[in-house]
């Protein structure tokens, strides 16, 4: 359910350097008009000064209900519960995250947590990827890749140091992990605010605008623990307890290295189509309307992830398809 | 506004609401102690209002953000704030800091007599009477409650994993560790001193036996547990975070374990926000989500009276004045009640 009360939260990754405190400065000192608060974590670079910037700890904890995807960042629920208490209203609250850190405990607190839920929802999470040594980063810290993956906008920085091929090489490296993320090249991320912050990106109905031009299941890869995607296609309607069956066990037993999964889906015998979105484990999913007429009534699916060819994907997705 | 729904909403008022007074403060309360005959109530605005009977609340500017905990000490509040501040504020508006945290939040505050605690980040500070520097106790991760046992000898810190029992003898802290997976916020002595409770961020509360550190899980609430409040001479310990207000046992050798909880002030289809004991007796004030309160005796059969019909704002603190002669009740949106608790003789 849509609640308009509840304060866009957009999730801000990028290794040290990338140049997030650039982009944190423009957002806290712009004229743009808007109330944004920041929480920063303790060990990040220094120079941003101001009352709405707020100081987190990146506490990891791991939720006693039994699901080892559970971890949440519990000193993010405790910041956001006091920001919802103050009398101005806030426009979006931003979450810097330390360059080696998991993106998933922070959008799995979106997912978990009643009272952040309630109040709050995940806008997105942008990526500030170094053109200069993004493709070094991914050879040496998975941390990298997987900021990569989780990103929904991805700001390709200091492109202004790279050559024009390398910049095309640079991007196709980017759209092997992740075929759905916006990507914007920015020089000192002088990307317009309003293509970072207040997108929707999590959106159920957003899901709807996976190009399926990016949808090619072609990937060649060197090392087995790279972080890849797939993706499927179907215009034969799927069964729903079939899917409902194996998407359901799928996430149980490979959640954790499913990144983000998303989809759209032809149910036999259903008007409107059905989509998802997920984080590991966790997902959330609803009817989004009638099929648009005079289009093809297509399911696609999309996974990021590790190890995906070992998860029989392809297959599990064929035999979804109704007799 | 018409005549006829102005006397169909006055018809729809409490007794309470009708001689009371309210205020609309604009900014969520937060927090609510009594020092007298006056009871201050901190603000999302950072203001920390003192409001009595018979006049308009005093008005201290005191924190820049969020008045984000509150206690008494002395003839004076406690305040913590996202600012960083951590203050003490008399009711006639003097404001003097303590301690200047910068950018770390002050997020949880207590007192014992002369002592003034409070926390930021993982560290614990503890001013003494006389002595300007204050004592850290460092904790291996952010502190989410304090609490003093009564006698001020023993001071329970909450935090991920359990709880920390620091235990003052010849001016020096030790501490003992109760162990629980899962992050603790606010945090309670039973009255008699034998149980340590927290409220988890999960949907339950958990408790230990202080002596042989014993577990009592107390799951099954449909919500999180904002808030707890010691009542009677059982004692009972009511809590939020269900349609009810939930009431354990805590008599016996074993308390609550393997028993049961009563279950009182039904609130339908809301959720219970905030509970507090009507002093030296066995009933309690229940707060809902919908801005209403009950007030029900600790008694299944017995029905609960409706005191505060709904406002549409989640109830978020309920102070009772020390004479119990006063209720007042803050919610989100900033709606203050005050109002005398029994009808003129």
């Amino acid at each position: 359910m849509e609640n308009t009360s509840q304060v866009p939260v957009t999730v801000l990754t990028g290794f040290l350097g990338a140049g997030k405190t650039t982009l944190l400065n423009r957002i806290l000192t712009e004229q743009h008009g808007r109330k944004y608060a920041v929480i920063v974590n303790e060990f990040g670079e220094q120079g941003i000064d101001n009352d709405l910037v707020v100081d987190a700890d990146e506490e990891v904890f791991e939720m006693n209900n039994g699901c080892i995807c559970c971890t949440v960042r519990g000193d993010l629920i405790r910041i956001l519960s006091g920001l919802m208490k103050r009398a101005d209203k806030l426009d979006a609250i931003i979450v810097e995250t330390t360059g080696l850190a998991d993106p998933a405990p922070v959008a799995q607190t979106f997912f978990v947590d009643q009272d952040v839920a309630d109040r709050t929802k995940l806008d997105a999470i942008v990526t500030v990827a170094d053109a200069v040594h993004l493709s070094s980063q991914l050879v040496d810290h998975h941390e990298a890749e997987e900021q990569i993956a989780f990103a929904d906008v991805i700001l390709l920085n200091k492109v202004e140091l790279v050559e024009d091929n390398d910049i095309v090489k640079v991007n196709d490296r980017i759209r092997k992990i992740n075929p759905f993320a916006k990507i914007i090249k920015t020089t000192r991320c002088d990307a317009p605010l309003d293509e970072i912050v207040g997108l929707n990106a999590f959106s159920l109905d957003r899901v709807l605008d996976i190009e399926p031009d990016f949808l090619e299941s072609d990937h060649d890869h060197e090392h087995d623990d790279d972080v890849t995607s797939l993706s499927f296609v179907s215009d034969t309607p799927l069964d729903m307890d079939k899917f409902q069956d194996w998407f359901g066990n799928l996430l149980r037993t490979k959640g954790q290295d499913i990144l983000r999964s998303k989809g759209i889906l032809n149910f036999k015998g259903e008007e409107e189509r059905y989509v998802f979105q997920g984080v590991h484990m966790l997902m959330d999913a609803s009817p989004m309307g009638p099929w648009p007429k005079g289009k093809d009534r297509s399911s696609r699916v999309v996974f990021i992830g590790r190890d995906l060819d070992n998860m029989n994907l392809k297959e599990g997705f064929e035999n979804c398809k109704s007799a | 506004m018409n005549a006829d729904l102005e006397k169909l909403q006055e018809s729809n008022k409490t007794e309470l609401e009708r001689r009371g007074s309210i205020f609309n403060i604009g900014a969520p309360a937060t927090e609510a102690v009594t020092i007298r005959d006056q009871i201050a109530v901190g603000f999302g605005d950072g203001t920390v209002r003192f409001f009595q009977s018979g006049s308009d609340p005093k008005t201290v500017k005191a924190h820049k953000g969020v008045v984000l905990s509150m206690t008494n000490y002395e003839d004076h509040v406690l305040t913590g704030g996202d600012d960083g501040r951590f203050l003490k504020i008399s009711s006639d508006g003097n404001i003097d800091e303590i301690f200047n945290f910068g950018s770390k939040w002050v997020d949880c505050v207590a007192s014992h007599k002369d002592t003034k605690v409070c926390s930021s980040g993982k560290t614990v500070y503890i001013w003494t009477k006389n002595k300007d520097k204050p004592q850290t106790l460092e904790h291996q991760s952010t502190v989410a409650g304090l609490a003093f046992d009564n006698k001020g000898k023993r001071l329970a810190v909450s935090r991920y994993g359990g709880v920390t029992v620091w235990k003052l003898n010849n001016n020096k802290w030790t501490a003992s560790n109760f162990t629980w997976k899962g992050s603790h916020g606010t945090v309670t002595f039973s009255p008699d001193t034998k149980y340590i409770v927290t409220a988890m961020q999960e949907n339950q509360i958990h408790g230990w036996r202080i002596n042989d550190k014993a577990d009592l899980a107390m799951r099954g609430y449909p919500s999180k547990i904002k808030s707890f409040t010691w009542v009677g001479d059982t004692p009972y310990l009511v809590t939020s975070g269900s349609s009810d207000a939930v009431c354990w046992p805590f008599d016996g050798k074993e308390g609550p374990m393997g028993r049961k909880p009563i279950v009182v002030a039904n609130g339908g289809k809301e959720l219970a926000t905030f509970v507090k004991a009507l002093n030296g007796e066995k009933a309690v004030f229940t707060g809902f989500t919908d801005g209403s309160v009950l007030l029900a005796e600790i008694d299944e059969s017995k029905k609960p009276i409706m005191i505060r019909s709904s406002t549409g704002s989640e109830v978020s603190t309920i102070a009772i004045s020390s004479d119990n002669s006063q209720i007042l009740i803050g919610d989100l949106k900033g709606s203050i009640l005050l109002s005398s608790l029994w009808a003129d003789n």
